[in-house]
């Protein structure tokens, strides 16, 4: 494990001082004289599952096609560097988080968010039904023990937002066994994934969401590195377009995407791929009487995340201009 | 002065490659000038490490006593299984190749049933260290128990010496060299292993142990603290290495060439 630490930043190394682009020239001729697709890749941060079920629907339907796109969507799991990838130019696009983001910046690494796939965030802290913690508030002025990765930005929101808090945090790395059989109080947890399982196997939980207590980072959003963003504008406006219109066709009807999906993630079956695009739907749909189209990021969501993030020490510095992080592709 | 002589010729090679070694890997950072998340230049990382040098103080302590205590665990078991395979043919044909099998279990692939079987908290490092580095002491014991000159165990069975006396007169004190060979292996993957186990069972908090520090680090995208945290548990392993080691030369310098 230490080693591999080591092996990760060794291999984005070599990455870094290779040649990154390997994109094809938009609009270079197919062997008919006809413009050739752009290839592209995006990296997923996690296994395919509804949470990414627009860009699976673009696919699915043509739709990256039509757009003069030919799109190789790489599966992701547990500790995929995806936004590294994509800074480093090792992939084109990636699905990563707002605070990846503005945090990777800091460091060297040019991200801009093209796309937000959840404009609310689907994070928060699994219960079960019966715990006596009703509240984030609650649960973090306790003594209980909660699964929760140690180092993200929420957990040092937590930790500012209540002070004083005595709650034991411990890794995730057990999956739900921990949950299940009590020896845990609580759980990170993704709304659309843990709660599902649960759900599944009949054990009423509660989610306590961290949106609602007050930290919501865009958790889910497709990004490029910013010097693919001028080379290739035009590629990542089609990348966006076709992900608007992937998104809708989701939204309106999953069921036709997810035995796809499933496929390519057997260990989730359709039953639960229902019931967690049920979930999300909310959170992924612009609210009802909202201007803004699916993946649409307005300024002041940057401007209030970078805000937090500077007061919860994850970068020295909000970026001098905010329009740099992040691009919505006209519409 | 033969004493001081010694260690230096033993020590300056290692520490001259160390700085030759940093310094070229400052003039690839000039040279390629890589992003900090990709490669952190070697000042970074010391400089992360000043920063954060009390939790790390905290974390090296805490990760070394549970690698520590696994070791104590693994040499004491390591030695007795070994002992007792030595003494029974039949239970070294059927268990020592068993042995050699469960040992090339991934340990990241049985840590979170750890955690499930210790509970969270320092007892999964410790186990995880102690599953990771007996397997070292095991098979040198085994080893050096079963060269034993010939010559000399027919020579207590004349004396009639009985079975654990000729365990404890003879066999373990030939034994020792290569004992001490496995407990120098078994030294350093018992960082390895606790390490591993934090990363599945330990509390992150205000003091957090090694493997918590690297986990957030990296998720924090901080290469450097990554670094500076690997750097450290290096140092844990080293030492406990080093402390083996000494043991192991007090023990033989007076009557075993390799303590010469």
């Amino acid at each position: 494990m230490v080693s591999r630490a080591l092996a990760a930043c060794a291999c984005a190394w070599f990455a870094a001082c290779s040649d990154s682009s390997s994109a094809a020239k938009p609009g270079a001729a197919g062997p008919a004289g006809a413009p050739a697709a752009t290839k592209v890749r995006i990296q997923l941060n996690w296994v395919p599952e509804p949470e990414f079920g627009g860009i699976y629907a673009a696919a699915q339907d043509g739709i990256f096609a039509k757009e003069g796109l030919d799109v190789e969507i790489i599966k992701g799991s547990a500790g995929t560097p995806a936004a590294q990838m994509a800074a480093s130019g090792q992939v084109e696009f990636a699905v990563t988080s707002g605070d990846q983001i503005l945090s990777l910046r800091e460091q060297g690494g040019n991200l801009v968010g093209l796309f937000a796939i959840f404009h609310t965030s689907p994070m928060g802290v699994m219960v079960p039904d019966a715990s006596p913690y009703r509240s984030l508030e609650a649960l973090w002025h306790s003594d209980a023990t909660v699964a929760m990765e140690a180092g993200l930005p929420f957990v040092r929101y937590l930790n500012l937002r209540y002070p004083g808090g005595k709650v034991k945090l411990v890794p995730t790395g057990t999956g739900l066994a921990a949950f299940e059989r009590g020896a845990v109080a609580g759980q990170q947890a993704f709304i659309s994934s843990e709660p599902v399982q649960m759900e599944l196997k009949k054990v009423p939980v509660r989610f306590l969401s961290l949106a609602e207590g007050g930290y919501d980072p865009y958790t889910v959003t497709v990004a490029t590195s910013a010097s693919y963003l001028e080379r290739e504008r035009a590629t990542c406006a089609a990348f966006v377009r076709a992900l608007r219109e992937g998104w809708t066709r989701y939204l309106a009807d999953p069921a036709k995407y997810n035995a796809e999906i499933s496929r390519l993630n057997p260990a989730m079956g359709i039953e639960a791929m229902a019931i967690a695009a049920e979930k999300q739907h909310d959170l992924v749909a612009p609210p009802k009487g909202s201007a803004d189209e699916v993946g649409w990021m307005p300024r002041e969501r940057w401007e209030r995340l970078a805000a937090q993030l500077k007061e919860l020490g994850m970068i020295k510095e909000p970026p001098a201009s905010i329009d740099a992080v992040f691009w919505n592709a006209p519409k | 002065m033969s004493t001081v002589r010694s260690f230096l010729r033993g020590a300056v090679p290692p520490a001259v490659m160390v700085v030759l070694l940093v310094a070229a890997w400052q003039v690839c950072i000039w040279a390629f000038r890589p992003s900090a998340y990709l490669v952190p230049a070697p000042m970074d990382v010391v400089r992360a490490a000043g920063e954060m040098r009390a939790p790390l103080a905290g974390a090296a302590w805490m990760t070394g006593t549970s690698a520590a205590i696994g070791f104590a665990i693994a040499a004491g078991a390591g030695v007795l299984a070994g002992s007792v395979l030595a003494a029974v043919p039949f239970l070294m044909r059927g268990l020592y190749p068993i042995a050699t099998l469960l040992q090339m279990v991934p340990l990241v692939a049985i840590a979170p049933l750890l955690v499930i079987w210790c509970g969270y908290g320092p007892r999964t490092a410790v186990a995880s260290a102690a599953i990771v580095s007996v397997f070292p002491v095991l098979a040198a014991t085994l080893d050096g128990m079963r060269g034993t000159d010939r010559g000399l165990v027919e020579l207590f069975g004349t004396l009639r010496a009985g079975r654990v006396q000729r365990w404890w007169k003879l066999e373990l004190p030939w034994a020792i060299p290569s004992i001490v060979t496995g407990l120098r292996v078994a030294a350093g993957l018992s960082v390895i292993g606790a390490i591993v186990g934090e990363f599945v069972g330990a509390f992150a908090g205000d003091e957090s142990p090694v493997g918590i520090l690297i986990l957030s680090a990296m998720r924090e995208n901080r290469t450097d603290l990554v670094f500076a945290a690997v750097a450290v548990a290096a140092i844990v392993g080293f030492v406990l290495f080093g402390l083996v080691s000494l043991g192991g030369w007090l023990l033989l310098r007076r009557w075993h060439a390799s303590a010469a």
